[in-house]
């Protein structure tokens, strides 16, 4: 009740609030920081935070944005935007927050009112949806899962964007192939509606060469080397399984609300133990083979089931029993009284695995959708930046089985599509204003600020002063190093597009992408060819989640229109 | 004011009442020339408010809000009569110690008009760049760092935290009407300061002309108090009296309806929903999202509803709004969806997929019995009854479950924590269990299902179920990673249960999103209510209008139905029109006669209604007129007696007349875009029909969106102000009149050409002077009650403003119930 006794502190208000100095300022440096990181060749960044703990090096727009400390207003809309995008997609994050930054900036230096941009940008990016939605998309590939071509494409491009794993070309292809390894793990065989995919469980290995990563069916439950040694000979037969989710320590829970006199003489742990112990005697008759518990286990009860030949393991902790659940098909128990019989489940076999320095016990799954990825690599900020990595290439993988598309990466995409708008906006201005007010002159504006958005989007993944070139053919993404001569011969100084699918030997015209050039028109429908040779050559495509990609479209848009629709910000000072 | 695109002065007319117009003015209240004025103008000087202007400048340094410097604290130049009187009032209620004892220092603020200008102006500024579908977005920040945006006009006072007295005020006002209507902050704001500024220059001229009284300062102060007193009494007056009388009569006739009715049943005509939720997100939320966003809540309401009237759906989904709907933050907006069936904000803590004959049961305790209950004692004598106990429990929990499973029970809600045992024994029995419930969510599935919740027995081990229920489906949904408890309910209700998801890339976007959803639904429940309007007829007044005389005439002949023509025509003779002879019953007779030559000029008779636009012999057909239809509506049995009286070529020949017109539901065709608004244009009759049966604005009234209820007012307010005789009715009339045409200046601000306000404005009058059909140059509705609350609240804030004259600043404590009355108005 004392705050409310204090006086309120008057609010600030603050009116047009993107017009001042100062928010542009924040604005721009916000935008240096995330552009420096975008792209395979990003600059790393290394977060330490002045009040102790550990120091991170990374490039990925989670970390990042989880660790800087936003406090202008407007600044914080746009990181939680992208946070929250990041959260439900798990990649495109900087895309998005680049490009919702760019959009911001561009739309300003047009002058056209909030109305009037807002609606137009809306505009535009329904007319980018339905094109990467549409049939003529010139800049999509349909996923084949018969191979797994397309699929090892995506996952490695995505371990490419992230520098900061610090990963050389053959720990990519094998981390990528690991990860796809596992994600065909989780799918289950039978396939019924609705699918439900399984689990990857990844397991720390910290330390390691990378090479070192393995991955592995059913669940590794780290133990220490003492209980390793105690471990019964191995059996060949099938094991039966129980699992306990309520404690097996003995301690007397909920009384209830009332108080419980308990008679002098009369030992309640020794009550609770002979309950315990008749449990044990139950699974012995039952001939239970491994008890999992998720809490603690009373000693004695372990020692008595030590001595009938079954394997008990205790702390498993609560994030491993659904997977456990599902690999053995048992019901966590709850009770200390009776077990039903059906709560029992069963595995195939364990063994005792040693990985590094680390003991596991792997328990080995008949059949099962459950698997662990031990992922190893040096140091534990490059550990957690790999793991972060396989995340969303597992999250990725999962969101292009609902949606099978990929679309081209490495900034085609985004040069084929402004190229794209520029062409309509010039051909059929009609098919892009909704009868809404508009004039030609405002889309006009509009459209290049929004493509220039999306082109200096593309440009930020050159890092080390290249130039960059667009072809007047397909209107793809070409990085060339600094300093060409005046007179050069492109196709011999440059050899394939940003995403791999055309190279420069197929009689192409190129520009520079930051110079002004009328608009052209550029090739929908990619073509069959292309995508067959590539397939076949060594060389790999770079591919992006369509999913992903288009979402995090819409939230760059739909956070623009927001910022920009601001008329006040009303700070609470309090 | 006085901007050069002051529409007022393009068109002649003069906001606020003018001293050349009024002379007398100063004959009405004696103390209205104003010399405190020049006193208070040095009190304030005017510099330290252009700082706070700069909101209206566009000035883009940050202004401190509220300006309390703006409004010094210290030393106003009187001795302060008032103040004994005022200290003795605060003695009486809590004894406090007053700071306006001590003289030279007091912490007393003179109230002024000028003042409260001041403050409204300030706050204009901010609200009106959110107004109309032109309107931006408000970032708010909470101190716990989270950030909101809204353009919702309560949220926005709220978040500004103002401490000046008068805006305290008049925030406390406006969450007063917002929590009885849910609408229209931003207009009372606009509207606020647009009385105040006409209150404003009507001193400002007296004072001119009265500068060289020389009067003593105080009394001057005490004469200023009268006037101000006067003139709140006359608003109080005007509200209360005159304003209903004036909805009533003039505006009714330019009603829409929302309902469709064709039949006696009210039937929702979704196409007028859809224009009026548009128009009402369209003020609510951003510029893009508007149309979507009312398209859901359209699609929403009419999944919801079974029956053709939606009023139960209405209250419930006001109710349990919180509950009915899901935010997922991280997708863009266009991804929100309805789903059927009722989403809990839980996950099961068992789930046992089940198809079938699924059943449903609601728990409110453990269903696990405990050692001891509270306040009592279990005492433990040895250990095997300690186990037997335990053992006890297990199976009572266990035969509980394998109970509700023999009832076909697979689905147990629990508003509390069920423990692990309970948990355990339901996944064996196959009962998914949703617990930790919050009791607004159950008494909604209560609501729906109409189901109580089950009852533990004590003592045997048998117990009885009272009540179950069955539900369709209980599947787990996940949204966005997060897994929510989906029931498909079979409901007992007309409520079909549904569920919003609503979607947005930010936390303070959906909320907002949210917020204006239930506004809508609250508008709505307020729309599909009846309003009484408390309007006195005053019968016996010749000095009046002449309206409410026809009117009573009119009362007369419905209450005797079975008169024949001419006595209505005595009746109407003897009160209502001074000046009637046998010309003019000719008159009347050919007006008869009229209506038999084609339904085309009944048409034009209809909306010709106001007095001084018409030539007298027309004016009295027209009154004859509305005489008769209200009897030859009600009284249709009677019809046979009136063609049996004297009268029968006349009667018969109106007929048919007046059948045409009473059917004539007229598609009025709104705006350019081609829109058809199928709404039931009201034809006088049954307006007037329903006046008779009580003053009331009937349920799903609606008016074009763009200040057309504004333009209408403002019109009949200045022709009631041109008949009308007494000083205050028309010094108030015309001072609402200008100050209402506020709200279409701004909505029309950014537009140009044939779509300026002036222009508009010069077409609103041209029909309503030639008596056409008001036609709307926007596509939308809104609410005419709603409307009205704001007015008639503002009048109330504005009369509280004017009645105070000195606000004292209390340096103590606030008691703890007063303390909680102002927190709770300020959280609304």
């Amino acid at each position: 009740m004392m705050s409310c006794l204090e006086a309120h502190k008057p609010s600030l208000c603050h009116s047009e609030p993107l017009t001042t100095e100062k928010v542009r300022a924040k604005l721009t440096v916000l935008k240096g920081v995330l552009t420096s990181c975008y792209g395979p060749f990003g600059r790393l960044k290394q977060l330490h935070n002045g009040m102790g703990g550990s120091v991170c090096t990374t490039s990925q727009s989670t970390v990042l944005l989880r660790n800087l400390s936003v406090t202008h207003p407007i600044l914080k809309i746009l990181t939680t935007a992208v946070q929250n995008h990041v959260s439900c997609f798990s990649d495109c994050g900087l895309f998005t927050a680049i490009l919702c930054c760019n959009l911001i900036e561009n739309v300003q230096k047009t002058e056209l009112t909030a109305a009037t941009t807002i609606k137009l940008n809306k505009h535009l990016l329904n007319f980018c949806i339905s094109y990467l939605r549409s049939e003529i998309c010139g800049c999509r590939i349909p996923v084949d899962f018969t191979s797994t071509q397309i699929l090892l494409c995506l996952v490695r491009s995505i371990l490419t964007s992230k520098p900061a794993c610090m990963l050389t070309r053959k720990e990519v292809d094998h981390i990528s192939a690991l990860i796809l390894r596992a994600f065909l793990h989780t799918i289950p065989e039978n396939t019924g509606e609705p699918i439900i995919l399984g689990k990857c469980i990844i397991v720390p290995l910290k330390g390691q060469r990378v090479t070192d990563s393995t991955v592995l069916p059913g669940v590794l439950i780290e133990m220490s080397v003492q209980l390793m040694r105690m471990l019964p000979a191995r059996k060949s037969s099938a094991l039966k399984v129980a699992l306990f989710a309520t404690s097996l320590s003995g301690d007397f829970s909920d009384p209830g609300e009332g108080s419980v006199v308990v008679s002098y003489g009369v030992s309640l742990e020794n009550a609770v133990l002979d309950q315990l112990i008749n449990i044990g005697r139950q699974l012995v008759s039952d001939r239970v083979d491994l008890v999992l518990c998720q809490k603690v286990i009373h000693p004695s009860l372990k020692q008595f089931l030590s001595n009938h030949h079954i394997l008990a393991i205790d702390r498993v902790g609560v994030t491993l029993m659904e997977p456990l659940s599902k690999v053995t098909g048992a019901q966590p128990i709850g009770s200390l009284g009776p077990v039903s019989p059906s709560s029992y489940g069963n595995a195939k076999n364990w063994c005792s695995a040693k990985f590094g320095c680390k003991h596991f016990f792997h328990l080995i799954p008949n059949e099962a959708t459950v698997c662990s990825l031990l992922l190893c690599n040096r140091n534990d900020t490059a550990w957690d930046e790999l793991k972060l990595t396989c995340q969303t290439a597992l999250h990725v993988l999962q969101l292009t089985i609902k949606d099978p598309w990929v679309l081209l990466g490495g900034g085609c995409t985004e040069t084929h599509l402004a190229a794209y708008i520029r062409h309509m906006t010039h051909k059929e201005p009609g098919s892009i204003l909704q009868d809404d007010g508009c004039t030609q002159a405002e889309l006009q504006l509009i459209a290049e600020a929004f493509c220039s958005a999306l082109e200096s989007l593309a440009g930020s993944l050159e890092h080390d002063g290249g130039e960059i070139l667009t072809d007047m053919k397909h209107g793809h993404f070409w990085s060339v190093q600094a300093g060409p001569p005046s007179a050069v011969n492109w196709p011999d100084l440059l050899s394939r597009c940003g995403c791999g699918v055309y190279s420069s030997q197929e009689e192409l015209t190129w520009s520079f992408l930051r110079s002004t050039h009328h608009p052209f028109v550029p090739h929908t429908r990619l073509p069959q060819e292309a995508l067959e040779i590539t397939q076949q050559s060594a060389h790999s495509l770079t591919v992006d989640c369509l999913t992903a990609k288009l979402s995090g479209l819409k939230v760059a848009v739909e956070t623009a229109n927001l910022i920009l629709d601001l008329a006040y910000v009303i700070e609470d000072k309090n | 004011m006085k901007s050069p695109r002051d529409p007022g002065k393009l068109l002649g007319f003069r906001p606020g009442a003018d001293p050349g117009e009024l002379p007398f003015l100063s004959s009405w209240v004696p103390g209205l020339s104003n010399p405190t004025r020049e006193v208070q103008g040095q009190a304030f000087p005017p510099s330290e408010f252009v700082k706070s202007s700069g909101f209206s400048n566009r000035e883009a340094a940050p202004v401190r809000l509220p300006v309390h410097s703006l409004l010094p604290v210290s030393s106003p130049p009187f001795p302060l009569p008032v103040a004994p009187a005022a200290l003795g009032q605060c003695r009486c209620s809590d004894g406090c110690q007053v700071e306006a004892v001590s003289p030279p220092s007091s912490m007393a603020v003179a109230v002024s008009v000028k003042t409260a200008l001041q403050v409204a102006e300030v706050l204009e500024a901010i609200v009106s760049r959110c107004v109309g579908p032109e309107g931006r977005q408000v970032l708010c920040t909470k101190p716990t760092g989270e950030v909101l945006l809204s353009r919702d006009g309560g949220r926005l006072l709220q978040a500004l935290h103002l401490d000046h007295p008068i805006a305290r005020i008049i925030v406390a006002c406006v969450s007063s009407h917002l929590k009885k209507t849910g609408d229209g902050a931003k207009t009372f704001i606009i509207f606020l300061c647009h009385l105040l500024r006409g209150l404003h220059t009507i001193t400002e001229k007296e004072k001119d002309s009265l500068i060289s009284e020389n009067i003593q300062t105080f009394e001057r102060r005490w004469k200023n108090c009268c006037q101000w007193k006067f003139i709140s009494q006359a608003l109080l007056t005007f509200q209360t009296q005159i304003l209903d009388g004036i909805m009533d009569q003039y505006l009714s006739r330019h009603f829409l309806s929302v309902f469709s009715s064709s039949t006696k049943e009210r039937t929702l005509c979704r196409s007028s929903l859809v224009l009026l939720l548009e128009a009402y997100f369209c003020g609510r939320v951003g510029r893009n999202n508007h149309k979507f966003i009312s398209q859901l809540m359209c699609d929403y309401f009419f999944k919801c509803m079974t029956s053709e009237n939606g009023m139960e759906v209405l209250e419930l989904v006001d109710d349990c709004f919180v509950e009915l709907n899901v935010s997922v933050i991280g997708l863009p907006v266009s991804d929100s969806k309805i789903i059927d069936g009722l989403v809990l904000h839980r996950d099961f803590s068992v789930y046992c997929p089940a198809d079938g004959d699924i059943r449903v049961a609601v728990v409110r305790e453990i269903i696990q019995p405990v050692f001891s209950t509270s306040r009592s004692e279990f005492v433990l004598n040895s250990e095997a009854q300690f186990q037997t106990s335990q053992i006890w429990i297990m199976e009572r929990t266990k035969s509980i479950m394998k109970y509700l499973l023999s009832q076909n029970v697979k689905l147990l809600l629990s508003t509390v924590k069920q423990p692990d045992l309970v948990i355990y024994y339901a996944r064996l029995s196959g009962i998914s269990v949703v617990d930790c419930l919050s009791s607004e969510e159950v008494s909604l599935i209560q609501r729906i299902i109409s189901l109580s919740p089950f009852v533990l027995p004590q003592a045997s081990l048998q117990c009885e179920i009272s009540d179950t229920a069955l539900v369709k489906f209980c599947k787990p949904l996940i949204l966005r990673s997060k897994r929510y408890a989906h029931l498909g309910l079979i409901s007992t209700c007309t409520f079909v249960p549904h569920c919003i998801s609503l979607c947005g890339p930010v936390q303070g976007l959906v909320e907002q999103h949210e917020n204006a959803l239930h506004g809508a639904f609250k508008m709505l429940r307020q729309l599909f209510k009846d309003f009484d309007l408390n309007y006195v007829k005053k019968a016996n007044d010749q000095n009046d209008a002449l309206r409410p005389c026809i009117y009573k005439n009119n009362r007369k002949s419905n209450q005797v139905p079975k008169i024949g023509n001419h006595s209505i025509h005595r009746s109407y003779q003897d009160t209502g029109i001074k000046n009637s002879d046998k010309l003019e019953k000719t008159q009347y007779l050919k007006a008869h006669s009229n209506l038999v030559v084609s339904d085309v000029e009944l048409e034009t008779y209809i909306p010709c209604l106001t007095l001084k636009m018409m030539p007298p012999d027309r004016v009295q057909t027209d009154e004859i007129w509305r005489c008769l239809p209200p009897e030859n509506k009600r009284i249709t049995d009677d019809y046979e007696l009136l063609i049996e009286s004297n009268s029968t070529r006349n009667s018969l020949t109106e007929n048919p007349g007046i059948e045409i017109s009473y059917e004539n539901f007229q598609v009025t065709n709104i705006a350019g875009k081609g829109s058809m608004l199928p709404v039931k244009y009201k034809s006088l009759d049954t307006c007037i029909s329903q006046s008779f049966c009580s003053s009331s604005i009937p349920a799903g009234c609606v008016l074009p969106v763009g200040g057309t209820f504004e333009i209408l007012l403002h019109y009949y307010l200045l022709s009631y102000a041109e008949r009308c005789q007494q000083l205050e009715e028309i010094v108030v009339s015309k001072l609402i009149a200008s100050a209402l045409l506020g709200i279409p200046k701004i909505l029309y601000k950014p537009k140009k050409g044939s779509h300026s306000f002036p222009q508009i404005y010069l077409r609103a009058l041209h029909t309503l002077q030639t008596s056409q059909p008001m036609i709307s140059c926007q596509a939308g509705l809104e609410s005419v009650t709603g409307k009205y609350h704001v007015l008639t609240s503002v009048l109330q804030c504005l009369t509280k403003i004017l009645t105070i004259d000195l606000i004292m600043n209390i340096k103590r404590q606030p008691l703890k119930n007063c303390d909680q009355d102002s927190e709770d108005e300020l959280q609304h």
